[in-house]
C-alpha cells in the first residue's frame, strides 16, 4: 500500500531554499573546499613540511621573477668534523666523546651542499619557507581556531542564555550583570587583557580567549528567544506532561531557536578568524612553531617595507576569500532557516 | 582706530624681544627603562638617560678616538700614587644638584662626602647593585663594612674607612687594596653618578622614581615604560663646548658648528619607549624623531652598502656608522636543572645547542648584514680583543647531532630527543614580545629543530627578563653587552662566579675559571693578560657556558637640524653636546 507523502521537515525545507540561492551555494562550495584543505593538512597529507627551507631567502613567486635579493643564497653547507683548534693548554671535557666520533667517521671533513630554489609558486619568506605551503598550513590554524572558539562561545552563550531566559528573576539578573560587565569593556581590550594575563602562547590559549569573550552576542539572542518561547503552549503542555526543566529547555525549546544559534555560530566563525589574525599580528597569537594567517601577516609587516609583498598578498587573499564566502553563506543560511519563509 | 594703533605700538617691541624657540630633541628607546636609581641600573637604555641626569667623577672625551678619560665632576684628572693604589680626586667647586623639594628651596652643592656616600651605596647589600663589581674587593675597608651590614642588616654610612676619606670639602682620597688598572674607568660610569644622601634617604624605597643629580638635565616627567621628559637643569654650572677636534675632518666639522656654545644647548629632551622598530622607522621618516639607531631589518631600505641611500641623503639626513664595542652572546644558565651541570652529557648538550646556531644566517637574515661574526668575548676596539680567535662552537649541526647521539640523547617515538635517563627534553628560550625577538625565536627554533630538541618559548617584558636572569631562572637567551669602558675586563667579568645575581647571567661558578680571572685583575693590558683571556674564553666554550655570536654595527640616523652628533663607542648618550637648528626643525 502506498504510503502518504511525509511533509518535509525544517532542515529539508532549509536545504531546498539554500539550493535555490546561487551565491549561497558558491559560498558553501568555497567554505567546503577550505574545510577539505584543513582536514588534509590536519591529517598530514598536505603542507606537512612547511618548516622546510626550500627556497632562497625571500624567493620571489614564479610569476614575478623580480630582482634577486642580495641576501639570498643558493647554497648552504654543513660541516661534519671541524679542524682542530688551539685549546690553550686546557683539557677538553668532551675529548673522549669527540675521539670516539672521529674514530667512527675518520673520513669526514667535508661540506654537504644544500640546494635551494630561486623562485617558489607563491614566493618564499625570509628563511626560504614556501609561502603556498604556509598559507595551507596557516589555514588549518586559523580555521580551526575560528571553528572551535565559535563552538565554545556558542555553547556558553546558548546555555547561559537558555538558563537566564527560561528561569528569569534573580537568575536572569545575575547573568545580565555578567553580560553587562563583559560588554562594557571594549572587545579588543578585553581580549588583550586576558591574553596578557594568560601569558602562555598557543592555539588552545587563543581558543580559550576568544571563546570566553565571544559568548555575549549568542547569550543576548538566545535569552530573548527563551523569554518568548517559555510561555508558549507547546512548552506549557510539555510541563503539564511532567517534563523536567532541562527537558523543556533543551529538548523542546532549543530546536525552535536553532536557526538563531546556527547563524550566530557562523558569524562567530568569521569574527574569530579575524580576531586570531589580529591577535597574531599584534604578537599575542600563536607561538613561533605554529603558522597561522595572522602570524604570516605579522611577519609580512617588515617584509612589505623591504618590498617583499608576496607573503602578505597570499595570506591576505586566502583570508579575504574565506571571510567573504563565510559571510555570504551566513546570509544565505539566515534566509534559508527563517521559518517565516515557506519556500 | 586709536586703540588699535596703541596695541600695535605695544606689540612691536614685544615681537622684537620674542623668546628664542625652544630646542627640543625627540628620541625613542627600544626597550623600557628600569628606573633611575643609578646603583640599581644595568641596561643601556636607562644608562643613556642617567648619563644626562647624574655626573661621575670622570667621563670620556666626546671626540677623541680611541676613547680617552677626561674629568667631569672632578676638577682635573686624579693624582695617582703608591703604585696605583692611592687616588686623589679634587672636585669642581660650585656644582649643584638639580632642584628638589628635599633641599627645601636651597641650593645643594656636591662635595667629597657625596662621592663617598655614592661609592658606599654600591656595597650596601640591600641595593644588590649590578655594578658593584667595579669597587668590590678593591677599596680598603669597604668590603668589611659590607660584610658587617650583611650580618647586622644595616649598612653604616657614617663609618669612617681608610679607603674613602674626604681630605677637605672638595678633595677625596681613595685607597685601594691592590693596583687596579681600571679604577679610573670605573669612576667614569654613569652608574657611578653622584647622589645626595638626604635625597636617597627621603625617597627610601622609591629612589628609582626620584633621580636628583648634578647633570645637565633633570627629569620632569616620567610615564613608566612609555615616556620621559628631561629639561635643562637650572642649577647646571656654566660649561662651554671646547672638545679638541684634532686632525679628523669630521671632528673639525663638528667643532666648527659647536665650539664656544654653552652646554647644554637643547632645552628639552622628549623620550618615548617604542619597542617596534617599524614604528621607530616611520616616526623618523615623518620627522617626529630627531635621531634613531637603525634597526637591522631596515638597513636594506636606508643603506646602500656602507652609505645612506641617495633619497635620504638628499633630505639632509646624516648617517653615522661605527662597529660597536659590543658582543651578542648566547648563554645557558649553569644552575638550570635541565641544562646545567658539569657532567659530560650536560656539557655535550649545551655545546650541541651552541653549535646548532647559525651565526652567519643570523647576520644575513635578521641583522641584514649590520653585524659581523665575532667569536671572542672581547670585541674589536677594546683592550684584549682578538679578531683572529677561532671558536670550537662554530656552526656545525652534524657534529652537534653526533655529540648528542654519543652521549645518550636518543630520539623518542615522536622524533624528539630525550634525556639520557629517558625523561622528556625541552629547551626554554627567553625573549621579549617585540617582532624582532620573534625572529630570534624562529632562529632558536630552527637551531633546536636541527637537533630534534623540543623548543619552548618564554616571552617577558625586557625589565622582567633582566630580573629573571639575575634570579638564575632563565634557561637560555641571546644577550648583548656593550663596553662600559674599553678594557677586556668589562666583558670577562660577565662570567665571574661572585657576580652571580648581578651580571653573571649564566650563573656560572667554576673555581678554575675564577682563579684565572682573578689573575687577570693583577695585570695591565699585556700579552700575559691576553694569554689568560684566551684560556678564559676557551673554557667558556669547552664547558658549554656561552657562545659569542656577533658584534653589532651601529648605524645612527639624524635629521638635518641635529647639530654636532658623533657616535661615541663608550658613552651611552651624548645629548648634552648636541644642538638643534630651530630654523630647520619642524615646529612643536
Amino acid at each position: 500500500m502506498a504510503q502518504p507523502n511525509a511533509s518535509p521537515g525544517l532542515w529539508t525545507l532549509a536545504w531546498r531554499r539554500l539550493q535555490r540561492d546561487r551565491v549561497g551555494m558558491v559560498s558553501l562550495a568555497v567554505v567546503v573546499a577550505y574545510l577539505c584543505v584543513v582536514f588534509l593538512a590536519l591529517g598530514g597529507w598536505i603542507a606537512r613540511d612547511w618548516t622546510r627551507e626550500v627556497g632562497v631567502n625571500y624567493a620571489p613567486p614564479v610569476f614575478f621573477p623580480a630582482d634577486q635579493d642580495e641576501t639570498a643564497i643558493p647554497l648552504g653547507k654543513s660541516i661534519a668534523l671541524p679542524d682542530q683548534v688551539d685549546l690553550y693548554g686546557l683539557q677538553d671535557p668532551l675529548a673522549p666523546q669527540l675521539e670516539a666520533i672521529r674514530a667512527r667517521h675518520p673520513d669526514e671533513a667535508r661540506s654537504i651542499p644544500e640546494r635551494r630554489q630561486l623562485t617558489l609558486p607563491l614566493g618564499g619568506d625570509k628563511w626560504g619557507h614556501d609561502v603556498l605551503t604556509k598559507v595551507i598550513k596557516g589555514s588549518e590554524t586559523s580555521i580551526l581556531v575560528g571553528l572551535v572558539a565559535a563552538l565554545l562561545a556558542t555553547v556558553l552563550g546558548t546555555v547561559m542564555g537558555a538558563v537566564s531566559g527560561y528561569f528569569g528573576r534573580w537568575v536572569d539578573d545575575s547573568f545580565n550583570w555578567l553580560y553587562g560587565v563583559f560588554t562594557s569593556i571594549p572587545y579588543l581590550l578585553l581580549i588583550f587583557a586576558i591574553a596578557a594575563v594568560l601569558q602562555q602562547k598557543g592555539v588552545s590559549t587563543i581558543i580559550l580567549i576568544l571563546g570566553l569573550t565571544g559568548w555575549t552576542g549568542v547569550f543576548r539572542l538566545v535569552r530573548a528567544e527563551y523569554l518568548k518561547h517559555k510561555s508558549r503552549e507547546y512548552v506549557l503542555a510539555a510541563g503539564a506532561m511532567g517534563a523536567s526543566h532541562a527537558r523543556r529547555m533543551f529538548i523542546h525549546i532549543l530546536p525552535n531557536t536553532s536557526h538563531v544559534i546556527l547563524v550566530q555560530l557562523s558569524q562567530n566563525v568569521v569574527g574569530f578568524i579575524k580576531s586570531e589574525v589580529i591577535l597574531s599580528f599584534l604578537g599575542f597569537g600563536v607561538p613561533v612553531d605554529v603558522v597561522s594567517w595572522g602570524s604570516m601577516l605579522n611577519e609580512a609587516q617588515n617584509e612589505l617595507i623591504l618590498g617583499k609583498w608576496w607573503q602578505l598578498a597570499a595570506a591576505g587573499t586566502a583570508m579575504a576569500i574565506l571571510v567573504t564566502a563565510f559571510s555570504l553563506l551566513t546570509d544565505a543560511l539566515r534566509d534559508a532557516l527563517d521559518p517565516k519563509l515557506k519556500y | 582706530m586709536g586703540r588699535l594703533l596703541f596695541i600695535l605700538v605695544l606689540a612691536m617691541p614685544l615681537a622684537g624681544f620674542a623668546a628664542a624657540p625652544e630646542k627640543v630633541l625627540h628620541l625613542a628607546l627600544s626597550a623600557a627603562e628600569t628606573g633611575f636609581d643609578p646603583v640599581m641600573t644595568s641596561d643601556l637604555n636607562t644608562a643613556s638617560i642617567e648619563q644626562q641626569l647624574f655626573e661621575s667623577l670622570l667621563t670620556y672625551d666626546y671626540l677623541a678616538r680611541p676613547a680617552r678619560l677626561v674629568p667631569r665632576l672632578a676638577a682635573d684628572m686624579p693624582t695617582v700614587t703608591d703604585q696605583g693604589r692611592t687616588w686623589v680626586f679634587r672636585l669642581k667647586h660650585g656644582v649643584y644638584f638639580a632642584p628638589d623639594p628635599v633641599f627645601k628651596g636651597a641650593r645643594r652643592e656636591a662635595v667629597a662626602q657625596d662621592v663617598i656616600y655614592t661609592l658606599m651605596r654600591f656595597m650596601d647589600p640591600k641595593n644588590r647593585s649590578p655594578y658593584k663589581f667595579l669597587v668590590e674587593g678593591k677599596i680598603i675597608g669597604l668590603d668589611e663594612l659590607a660584610e658587617a651590614a650583611r650580618r647586622s642588616g644595616h649598612f653604616d654610612y657614617d663609618a669612617k674607612i681608610p679607603g674613602l676619606e674626604a681630605l677637605d670639602r672638595y678633595t677625596l682620597r681613595v685607597r685601594l687594596k691592590t693596583t687596579d688598572y681600571n679604577f679610573a674607568h670605573a669612576m667614569a660610569q654613569p652608574m657611578y653618578g653622584i647622589v645626595a644622601r638626604e635625597v636617597i634617604e627621603a625617597y627610601a624605597g622609591d629612589t628609582a622614581s626620584h633621580p636628583v643629580g648634578t647633570g645637565p638635565y633633570h627629569l620632569v616627567r616620567w610615564v613608566r615604560s612609555a615616556r620621559m621628559v628631561l629639561e635643562r637643569n637650572p642649577y647646571f654650572r656654566h660649561e662651554t663646548w671646547n672638545f679638541e677636534a684634532g686632525d679628523d675632518p669630521d671632528n673639525r666639522r663638528i667643532a666648527a658648528l659647536m665650539r664656544g656654545k654653552t652646554i647644554p644647548q637643547i632645552d628639552r629632551i622628549d623620550i618615548q619607549v617604542i619597542e617596534e622598530p617599524q614604528s621607530v622607522w616611520l616616526s623618523f621618516g615623518k620627522g617626529e624623531l630627531d635621531m634613531v639607531g637603525l634597526a637591522g631589518q631596515f638597513a636594506p631600505l636606508a643603506l646602500q652598502g656602507d652609505h645612506l641611500q641617495p633619497k635620504y641623503a638628499a633630505r639632509g639626513i646624516r648617517l653615522d656608522r661605527i662597529s660597536d664595542p659590543s658582543i651578542a652572546y648566547y648563554f645557558i644558565n649553569q644552575q638550570d636543572p635541565v641544562l646545567g651541570g658539569m657532567s659530560p652529557e650536560k656539557i655535550a648538550l649545551r655545546r650541541a645547542i651552541f653549535m646548532a646556531q647559525n651565526d652567519e644566517e643570523m647576520i644575513r637574515v635578521i641583522d641584514k648584514g649590520q653585524a659581523i661574526r665575532n667569536a671572542y668575548p672581547i670585541p674589536a676596539g677594546v683592550a684584549g680583543a682578538d679578531p683572529g680567535y677561532r671558536s670550537v662552537l662554530d656552526y656545525n649541526p652534524e657534529l652537534a647531532n653526533r655529540l648528542l647521539d654519543q652521549t645518550g640523547y636518543a630520539r623518542g617515538p615522536d622524533g624528539y630527543r630525550r634525556m639520557p635517563d629517558g625523561s622528556p627534553l625541552a629547551v626554554r628560550y627567553t625573549s621579549s614580545l617585540s617582532s624582532q625577538d620573534r625572529e630570534l625565536d624562529e632562529m632558536m627554533k630552527k637551531a633546536l629543530d636541527r637537533l630534534s630538541i623540543r623548543f619552548e618559548s618564554e616571552k617577558l617584558k625586557f625589565p622582567e627578563i633582566l630580573k629573571t636572569e639575575r634570579q638564575c631562572h632563565v634557561q637560555i637567551r641571546l644577550s648583548a653587552w656593550i663596553a662600559d669602558y674599553p678594557d677586556g675586563d668589562n666583558f670577562m667579568q660577565l662570567w665571574y662566579g661572585p657576580h652571580i645575581h648581578e651580571n653573571n647571567a649564566s650563573c656560572y661558578q667554576d673555581p678554575q675559571w675564577d682563579r684565572l680571572y682573578e689573575q687577570t685583575l693583577t695585570l695591565p693590558d699585556s700579552p700575559e693578560r691576553n694569554v689568560l683571556y684566551h684560556q678564559l674564553a676557551r673554557l667558556l666554550e669547552l664547558k658549554g657556558v656561552t657562545k659569542v655570536s656577533t658584534t653589532h654595527i651601529r648605524n645612527v640616523l639624524s635629521q638635518p637640524w641635529v647639530l654636532g652628533f658623533k657616535p661615541h663607542p663608550i658613552l651611552p648618550s651624548v645629548w648634552a653636546y648636541l644642538d638643534i637648528d630651530t630654523a630647520r626643525a619642524p615646529r612643536e
